[in-house]
């Protein structure tokens, strides 16, 4: 009897771990951030030419501190970042009178300029982009995929880290939440 | 085959099973067996020595934008930059430990493609060892009780074997 | 004919399948119940119609890829008219609902054939019911939750063809098949079993009845890996054949109870032992695929092999829970019947070694179980991410493999019930001797890596103990024979098929031991940039980019690099890695390696190669002695197919003579 009860104990344990690996959907997403909490990685990023009037030729991290920002990671190549852009210039454009700053991030592309100029062009992407070389930040950042998004507050702490293409409820809500 | 059993000491028991009058065999295969088993522990720790040590570390790093490849294997692009940043880092004289952590700071234990052994991880590491011993265990445990049943089988035997003994001795053709 | 749409022909033939599938259990189980001959020959007979109407499943499948038929739903989602003949045959399981139909249909296959050649006995109705039951579940999702042939009202005008990683070679033909045949065939002695539990005869005869279909099972379930592993090889690009990821380590485990099982049976044969061990044995060998079958095709875990999830996911988890619930609680409600009243003379016997596998592969199986879902264990306790990955598996399974070596040399010499001393303390001389001599030679040829020594030591250590095998069965043969040798082994092999075709396969495995020590112990991996017409170093090689190229075929459009691999001024092959382009896919780098028996050099591409690119970034790889390792492969599969053969009974006596004289001359 001892025996039959030890079985069906054990079958039930193997069934609930399955059915929780089966309810979780996608292995791979929602890794925690390594990051969230921590003052975030500092990078120098060099722009795209059509922003250097506004931002200059290049945009550090560190000297932005102060205002709330939203750094997005994207590529070319990468067909949720098509669903996101529309949604993030958007967004810019409707926070321009307040002081977060976006900045978007093309990286894992293969040195692409002329794809990032076009995905640019086609989006209308006004706040500053530039091409992450040789992935530093990429890696500072423990990105492990396109597109990602990080919220950071004023006082250079990450707040939230995105995986996917971000959304309105997201920016809506996080936004919030750095703006504070 | 072997003498009669009325010239065995202790009276008319069959002899005694093999492992109880020669134990050398056994305790060579024994010796043989521990260490290999250690010099296999040393040789999987020495296993992951190869000739380029960048490498060598990318090989114990998951790549982040790959499903399940290593730096070392992966032909990503971020594989490939991250296997220059560890290069690089190796130039500046980072020891293997100062990399891992490098990665893991940022990344995460998921970054490491063997968990840490800390914490909940220790379970897989030491799980298969004590399912190991336990096997041996129960084992060991039937296999005494299998070796007695034989044993016993054996000594059942006694009466049958008086009255062959006494028709022997008794002159019966 | 035409009029019938392809589609429609399919999904009745599929759902036909079910019911006969379904009709054959019932009338089995009934039939045997209450001993009814005609509805056991019905159910006989219904396993065999079933195969008819599978492969009508099949052929319509087939016809509808060949035909660019759009209508069915598998076609349009996986097919492209540009694909060639063979990718388009292949492309039957190259999707999750199509390589369940194969699996059925093979599954339908043996039930059939089953059916048919299985001898009369108590346990044939049962036996064949648990194949219609498992019949039943393949059918069901196929027909009702993943049916391939659902008919699309608009069908489209072309698709998008199957995964690249899928059409680039040619082993995509082989391998799956190899996989689904090992599986299928290990479900027969898995249906005896139940067979034998439920009618509470769990002898010997069971075994006897299905020795033949466990070693085939398991004959081409050790293909597969193999191929599996060729395939990686070949294809993936990162100059290894085993990752330990978690598909591949779902074929494996069932490889490993499966080996136990069929040395453990011996044992049961023999000695009339361990009955209850083999009976859990092949009840988790049987679990084992059903479990890796629903990790593949759930998403639970992430792999590069995954189908990905779907609706079938929820179904096999429940059908795995199903058979390890009924088949582990049968074993325990008729423990009793199983149990023996086991003897043992002595450890040191062919018994103890027997007993020493059993050990050894269930542990290897536990440590990759544990290692393949502890990083699901540890999210769904903490929500942490871990992985586990290679270097864990290596580490943890390398003790064991070593001592796998070790005990397949020292068992085949040790007598069934007692060793006997004299003989021992030689053979044992003989065995250290070699290891021994193996481990300094390889030493001393500049072998400094503990693990490939090692494995050199036992393998020579292993050849002894075929050679010592050898002698003692062919030494007292050709005395009393006098015939040359080459015939008396002739004569031998060919009367004790399974006793050679063991030796073979033992021999197979230390070469493919050999082979994976020296080709990861002593790998060199290195990325080299060069520009077209320049050239670089690579060990003792020096490589050469000459020049791009493009190719064009039906299908398929290749950019890559055309590279010479010289040593000393001399060219040993022209290699041209490649990026191949499969319709809108995207790139797929692959490989091109030059195979000596020595060590491989492999190269791939790790750039983009366009029509302006002026330079290449190469990935080398040299790796010692990986061809051995297909090649212990082969032979593992020769010997295997070899034991399978009937003994010959020519000189049937003169062998029982020589037998009893080999006896007094070995003592």
């Amino acid at each position: 009897m001892t025996r039959i009860v030890l079985i069906v104990v054990g079958v039930a344990l193997l069934g609930g771990l399955f059915a929780f690996g089966l309810l979780r959907g996608e292995p791979n997403r929602d890794i925690p951030s390594a990051i969230v909490g921590k003052q975030a990685p500092n990078f120098v990023l060099p722009l795209y030419e059509r922003f250097h009037p506004d931002f200059g030729e290049s945009l550090e991290l560190a000297a932005q501190v102060g205002r709330p920002m939203v750094v997005n990671f994207w590529a070319s190549w990468c067909a949720p970042c098509y669903e996101e852009a529309p949604v993030l210039q958007s967004y810019w454009e409707r926070f321009q009178d307040t002081d977060v700053l976006f900045v978007g991030i093309q990286t894992q592309d293969r040195q692409q300029y002329d794809a990032g100029r076009a995905f640019m062009d086609q989006f209308g992407l006004s706040f500053p982009n530039g091409m992450d070389d040789a992935s530093a930040v990429s890696v500072e950042w423990g990105l492990f995929g396109v597109p990602e998004t990080y919220f950071i507050n004023r006082d250079g702490t990450v707040e939230y880290r995105l995986v996917g293409p971000v959304t309105a409820a997201v920016l809506d809500e996080q936004l919030a939440a750095i703006l504070r | 085959m072997t003498g009669t059993c009325a010239q065995r000491r202790g009276g008319t028991r069959l002899p005694a099973p093999v492992d109880a009058r020669r134990p050398l065999p056994t305790l060579i295969l024994r010796l043989l067996v521990t260490s290999i088993a250690v010099l296999a522990g040393l040789a999987a720790a020495q296993e992951v020595e190869l000739e380029s040590r960048v490498f060598e570390i990318a090989r114990q790093l998951r790549c982040p934008v790959c499903v399940s490849e290593s730096v070392a294997d992966s032909s990503a692009q971020l594989a490939q930059q991250m296997r220059e940043l560890i290069q690089q880092q190796l130039e500046e004289g980072r020891s293997e430990a100062q990399i891992f952590s490098y990665f893991t700071n940022r990344y995460g234990d998921w970054i490491m493609l063997e968990p840490p052994r800390r914490g909940i991880h220790l379970v897989v590491w030491l799980l298969p060892v004590v399912a190991a011993l336990l096997g041996v265990g129960v084992v060991t445990v039937l296999v005494r009780r299998w070796l007695a049943s034989a044993r016993e089988h054996i000594e059942v035997d006694q009466a049958d074997l008086d009255r062959v003994r006494a028709d022997l001795e008794s002159g019966a053709s | 004919m035409i009029d019938l749409q392809l589609g429609v022909l399919g999904t009745a033939a599929v759902y036909l399948a079910l019911a006969l599938a379904a009709y054959g259990a019932i009338a089995g189980l009934v039939g045997a119940r209450s001993r009814d001959a005609r509805l056991l020959t019905s159910a006989r007979l219904s396993a065999v119609a079933g195969f008819v109407v599978a492969t009508v499943a099949v052929i319509v499948m087939q016809t509808a890829l060949l035909t660019d038929d759009f209508s069915v739903a598998y076609v349009a989602q996986h097919s492209r008219i540009a694909s060639p003949t063979w990718v388009k045959i292949v492309t039957m399981w190259a999707a999750l609902e199509g390589s369940i139909l194969l699996w059925a249909w093979l599954l339908t296959g043996y039930t059939a054939l089953l059916a048919l050649v299985a001898p009369l006995s108590q346990l044939r109705p049962y036996a064949l019911a648990v194949m219609q039951l498992v019949r039943v579940f393949f059918f069901l999702v196929v027909s009702v939750l993943a049916n391939p042939f659902e008919v699309l009202p608009n069908p489209p005008l072309d698709g998008p063809g199957p995964n690249e990683l899928l059409q680039n070679h040619w082993m995509m033909a082989v391998h799956p098949v190899l996989m689904y045949l090992g599986f299928v065939g290990l479900t027969v002695p898995f249906a005896y079993a139940i067979a034998a539990l439920i009618t509470r005869r769990p002898g010997s005869e069971w075994m006897a009845q299905t020795r033949r279909w466990t070693l085939t099972g398991w004959g081409f379930l050790s293909a597969a890996i193999i191929a599996g592993g060729w395939w990686s090889y070949e294809v993936l690009g990162w100059g290894g054949y085993w990752a330990w990821d978690p598909v591949e380590n779902v074929s494996l485990m069932p490889w490993l109870t499966a080996t136990a099982f069929i040395h453990s049976v011996q044992v049961q044969e023999r000695r009339r032992m361990l009955k209850p061990w083999n009976a859990l044995l092949i009840i988790i060998t049987f679990s084992l695929s059903i479990l890796g079958t629903f990790l593949t095709r759930s998403g639970v875990v992430s792999s590069v092999h995954a189908f990905g999830s779907g609706p079938v996911g929820p179904a096999f988890l429940a059908f795995f829970l199903i058979v390890a619930l009924g088949s582990f609680t049968l074993l325990a409600v008729r423990w009793d019947d199983v149990r023996d009243r086991s003897e043992l003379d002595s450890v040191v016997s062919r018994e103890g070694a027997f007993l020493g596998v059993n050990i050894l592969f269930l542990a290897l199986a536990f440590a990759v179980l544990l290692g393949t879902l502890f990083p699901l264990i540890v999210e769904a306790l903490s929500g942490d991410r871990v992985t586990v990955g290679g270097p864990f598996f290596d580490q943890v399974t390398l003790p064991l493999w070593l001592l796998v070596l070790l005990l397949m040399g020292i068992g085949p010499l040790l007598p069934w019930r007692k060793a006997d001393t004299q003989s021992l303390r030689r053979n044992l001389a003989w065995l250290l001797g070699g290891l021994a001599v193996g481990t300094v030679v390889a030493f001393a040829l500049g072998v400094r890596k503990i693990y490939p020594a090692l494995t050199v030591g036992l393998a020579v250590y292993n050849v002894v103990s075929l050679g010592l095998l050898l002698s003692g069965a062919l030494v007292p043969r050709m005395r009393l024979a006098n015939r040359p040798a080459v015939a008396v082994l002739r004569s031998y092999a060919f009367e004790n098929r399974r006793r050679v075709g063991s030796m073979i396969v033992h021999f197979g495995v230390v070469v493919i031991a050999v082979g994976v020590a020296f080709s990861s112990g002593y790998r060199v991996d290195e990325q080299i940039r060069l520009d077209f017409g320049a050239s670089a170093p690579f060990e003792e090689y020096t490589l050469t980019a000459v020049d791009r190229f493009m190719e064009r075929t039906p299908g398929r459009i290749s950019a890559g690099a055309v590279v010479e691999v010289t040593k000393d001024g001399r060219l040993i092959a022209t290699l041209r890695p490649r990026l191949n382009v499969f319709g809108e896919g995207r790139p797929v780098p692959t490989p091109a390696v030059v195979y000596t028996p020595w060590h491989d050099v492999y190269l791939n591409l790790n750039s983009t190669v366009g029509s302006t690119t002026t330079f290449v970034v190469l990935r080398a790889v040299k790796s010692p002695l990986v061809t051995w390792i297909w090649v212990g492969g082969f032979i593992v599969v020769v010997g295997t197919a070899f034991s399978l053969g009937s003994n010959s009974r020519r000189l049937a006596t003169v062998t029982q003579a020589s037998e009893a004289t080999g006896k007094a001359v070995r003592a």
